[in-house]
């Protein structure tokens, strides 16, 4: 069997993003904008393509689109257009699309992500507005199409080439989602499709300067099938290569079962689209004072949050990344923030102690309101230890209605020792137990110290206040 | 009563001389005498007209205000959808297509009490100079049952013609309003590219898709045109500017004449050209207009580009036709186009996705436009010399039917008429005479941007000089 290499290659992958704004109504009709309605519902004369219908462009949709291209630092275009892209598959209304060709209406952008703990900066090549096109539904017998999604304005976002990694297009992926969430201008639900991304990959040797032959992988509905199909996809191209077999221009899907990529069509020629402006509407012009309107009203966005948690909150980047990525994580964080000062902890416990508590539940954080900041002002305060919290947290998760203080004040096993009389009796007896640790903090092992505090702490059953242990063992063992 | 004009026939109405009733009854009754042998419509609208007529004459009767149309029976070209009725387009793909909604002209003539007819014949999509590329029948000329009516808005031009009613609808992409109207002795006005809502026209081609009048006299098209020339939100391209009624002045009119590209006129034409010129007494300039001898080939690049996409959506799928030989989809697609569509139709779609293929689009599409740009400065240069451009509307009167069978032999007729849509100006044809064979000649008369209230006012002047009888006999 050929030995394959995996890292003499260097992959190279850009995303296609492709983001369904959330208007009132479509992009270019009034019909609502609504996922999950009955089939042919949301649906007017221009999002069934009739006769002598007209498109209208909905303002709205500019201006998220504007948003978006002041939030990724990208130059909004003063003068950009629509063009027709022509297709004919079922689903699309007037059989071509209206999207923008070579005049999109942000041009460039870069997205800060965090990768592993270290910040990388991705490029983006543009981003335009084009309208969705509608669904088929297969039955038994035959195939109906439901044009409620058809028009439905998107913005797709496109990356440059500048990714060499699956988890930097992860990184990348989840920035991109976290300002338009940022932002409201999306629901960005990859499960109801309002966050769709096609991900081009292709492999070159290290040093290599060319690009060789991408292929692009199409529906990938997480972040975590995205990061093992573009992983499975590399995988293929470097054995491929490597066995002198040719790579061909093609779109693949990703088979989670398999965790293959799969050929679904093989690209012989690029499509010809037959691209040229859209005569029924005209061009968008943008003046200068309303894209500088747009930016001065952005709200805060992830990258300057981060920044803000990292310098004034001093949070681990790590902890900084994980609560920015997430908007309704860092929201109930920053509402969190309000009652409890303590930032460290608080995203500690947000972060781990809870998350990981609910994962199995159904519960949310959002249902406990202020309940977790103020069961972190009650260690912090001296009310009870960390370890009489995680009993209490376990508490909270069965009653979210009751909040810390009640139960600390129900159950009197939560009350702390803070008595020196309480506390004393259990250490003499700890160092009874331990000769030998004794012998070691002795020699100068301070590791030994951590241990006796430990014993206490854990024959006291966590009620123990840590500082009065720390003050009294040091006393008796000077 | 057939020879009586619109605003004429609603001011009799209102002061209670005329029954809408009486109109309509009138006009159905003229109808069923002639239509057998013109062959102007694809659906008379009997029932719905006099319906509408009663409820007209309670209105008349409770005192109620009346609009600028009451009682005045309208037709309109069978691309514009009225609400219920079958749109056919002229074509058999569209033969069970009930228009979901009215056009925003629909609208419009409604709410000022105009009377809905009928639908014209057409060639198929608008496609065609002489109404026999309609999927149904053929239309005749009123003048001469032999001859053309001129197309594509040809249906229009003979039921205004044959006194069927005193106004019809249609719409120009690169004559089919002015050709037919030269051709049938009527007036015929495109307005400025956008003056007009194309909300509920079926396309054509976007950009150069225009709605307007065709009527007996030129006061009665500046009536609809004061109705219909208003901003429509439906329409992106549509002008947010009102109508700009003509101001009287005392300048005599400058009329450009591109000598040069009026060259190779036929004779009698072009006496009767000259002779048009006499009778306007206004001054004659020489215009530079030579790039015009590019429109027809840029026009044939641009409106089969933007057609070839139009007609994309009609593919069997949501509506209109679809073949019963169809098993799959690429079946649905395939026959459905095949059956429902006529060979002009489909040499338009080719053409227009072979100009915008890749690896010909810069040579064909992209180059067109650039020309296009170049004719709309030509025009403009000429505007600054002139007031009006005046041509022949046509090359030559009205011809046999089936006598044209060559298509670029049939896309010459437009060689006047191809460039103002081109360059999105209002133009007017007004009948000029006849032939020695006693067929109507039209003088076509061109106006800057957004000067339609001008463009109508000239053509009124040569009218009441020229005083015409153009009533042909049936």
């Amino acid at each position: 069997m050929t030995d394959i290499r995996y890292e003499q290659w260097e992959p190279v992958i850009g995303l296609e993003i492709h983001i369904q704004l959330n208007t009132n109504s479509k992009l270019f009709a009034p019909s609502p904008n609504r996922f999950g309605d009955e089939p042919n519902t949301n649906i007017s004369e221009v999002c069934t393509g009739q006769p002598g219908s007209l498109p209208v462009l909905n303002k709205e949709a500019v201006k998220k689109a504007v948003q978006f291209g002041c939030a990724v630092g990208a130059r909004v275009a003063h003068f950009s257009k629509f063009d027709r892209k022509s297709y004919f598959y079922p689903d699309s209304p007037r059989n071509f699309q209206i999207t923008q060709f070579d005049k999109p209406i942000v041009i460039g952008g870069t997205i800060a992500c965090d990768v592993d703990g270290a910040i990388k900066h991705f490029q983006i090549n543009r981003a335009h507005l084009e309208d969705d096109a509608g669904m088929l539904k297969h039955f038994t017998n035959f195939a109906g199409v439901d044009y409620n999604r058809a028009g439905v304005p998107l913005i797709e976002v496109v990356s440059e080439p500048c990714m060499h990694a699956p988890k930097e297009a992860v990184a990348y992926a989840m920035a991109v989602k976290a300002i338009a969430e940022y932002l409201d201008i999306s629901d960005c639900n990859m499960e109801e499709g309002s966050l769709r991304i096609d991900a081009n990959v292709s492999v070159r040797l290290k040093g290599e300067k060319e690009l060789r032959t991408k292929v692009e992988i199409k529906n990938m509905n997480s972040f975590h099938n995205m990061e093992m199909a573009i992983e499975a996809e590399i995988r293929r191209q470097c054995r491929a290569y490597t066995l002198k077999e040719e790579i061909k221009k093609g779109t693949y899907r990703f088979d989670i079962d398999k965790k293959e990529t799969i050929l679904m069509r093989e690209k012989e020629d690029a499509d010809d689209y037959r691209y040229f402006p859209e005569p029924d509407l005209v061009p968008i012009v943008l003046t200068e004072a309303y894209i500088e309107e747009i930016k001065k009203s952005l709200p805060e966005l992830p990258e300057e949050r981060f920044k803000r948690y990292v310098t004034e909150l001093h949070l681990p980047a790590y902890s900084a990344n994980q609560l920015v990525i997430d908007k309704a994580l860092c929201n109930f964080f920053e509402e969190s923030l309000k009652i409890c000062p303590n930032a460290k902890s608080l995203c500690n416990w947000l972060t781990v102690e809870f998350a990981g508590k609910l994962k199995d539940t159904d519960k949310t954080l959002t249902d406990f309101g202020g309940n977790i900041a103020r069961l972190v002002n009650l260690i912090d305060n001296g009310t009870i230890t960390g370890r009489i919290a995680k009993d209490v947290a376990d508490e909270m998760i069965l009653h979210p209605d009751k909040n810390p203080e009640q139960i600390v004040a129900e159950n009197p096993d939560y009350r702390p020792m803070h008595d020196t009389s309480d506390i004393e009796p259990i250490i003499d007896q700890v160092l009874l137990e331990n000769p030998a640790s004794i012998a070691d903090f002795r020699a100068g092992k301070t590791k030994a110290f951590g241990f006796l505090v430990g014993q206490v702490m854990k024959h006291s059953r966590g009620k123990a206040s840590p500082s009065v242990v720390n003050d009294l063992l040091a006393k008796k063992l000077q | 009563m057939h020879d009586t004009s619109a605003h004429e026939l609603a001011d009799r109405f209102k002061k209670g001389e005329l029954s809408a009733v009486q109109i309509v009854e009138a006009c159905l009754k003229r109808i069923a005498l002639h239509e057998p042998k013109i062959g102007a419509f694809l659906k008379v609208l009997n029932e719905r007209a006099l319906r509408k007529a009663e409820e007209l004459d309670k209105k008349r009767k409770g005192g109620k205000p009346l609009g600028k149309l009451a009682g005045v029976p309208v037709a309109l070209k069978d691309n514009m959808h009225i609400k219920g009725e079958i749109t056919s387009c002229g074509s058999k793909f569209l033969s069970n297509y009930k228009a979901p909604f009215d056009a925003t002209v629909t609208r419009l003539l409604e709410e000022e009490d105009a009377i809905l007819i009928g639908k014209t014949n057409m060639d198929e999509f608008a496609m065609g100079s002489s109404t026999e590329n309609s999927a149904y029948h053929i239309t005749k000329n009123p003048w001469d049952l032999k001859c053309t009516p001129g197309g594509s808005s040809g249906g229009a031009g003979a039921a205004v013609a044959a006194g069927f009613c005193p106004i019809a609808l249609g719409s120009d992409t690169g004559g089919s309003i002015r050709q037919p109207a030269s051709f049938c002795g009527v007036i015929g006005f495109k307005p400025t590219y956008g003056r007009v809502s194309r909300y509920g026209l079926v396309a054509f081609a976007s950009s150069l898709d225009q709605i307007g009048p065709l009527t007996t006299n030129v006061q009665d098209a500046t009536l609809v045109m004061e109705i219909l020339g208003k901003h429509c939100e439906k329409d992106s391209t549509s002008l947010n500017l009102p109508w700009k009624p003509h101001k009287e002045d005392k300048k005599k009119l400058r009329i450009g004449v591109p000598k040069k590209f009026l060259e190779d006129l036929p004779d009698e034409t072009r006496e009767n050209f000259e002779d048009a010129l006499k009778i306007f007494g206004a001054q004659v300039v020489d215009v530079d207009l030579d790039i015009l001898k590019a429109s027809i080939a840029i026009y044939y690049i641009l409106s089969s580009a933007e057609a070839s996409t139009n007609l994309a959506r009609f593919d069997g799928v949501r509506y209109g036709m679809r073949s019963a030989r169809a098993t799959t989809l690429e079946e649905v697609y395939d026959f459905s186009k095949q059956e429902g569509f006529g060979p002009e139709v489909k040499q338009r779609i080719l053409l227009g996705t072979y100009v915008l293929s890749s690896g010909y689009q810069d040579a064909y599409y992209k180059k067109a436009q650039r020309v296009r740009t170049l004719v709309i400065e030509q025009f403009r240069k000429a505007f600054e010399i002139c007031d009006l451009v005046a041509m022949p509307t046509t090359p030559s009167p009205t011809f046999p039917l089936g006598s044209i069978a060559d298509p670029v032999q049939m896309y010459l007729q437009d060689i006047y008429t191809i460039c103002v849509n081109i360059a999105g100006l209002p133009a007017i044809s007004v009948p000029s005479g006849f032939s020695k064979e006693k067929k109507p000649f039209g003088l076509q008369l061109i106006g800057p941007l957004l000067k339609d209230a001008e463009v109508l006012h000239a053509a009124h002047l040569f009218e009441q000089k020229a005083n015409l009888k153009l009533s042909p006999q049936l």
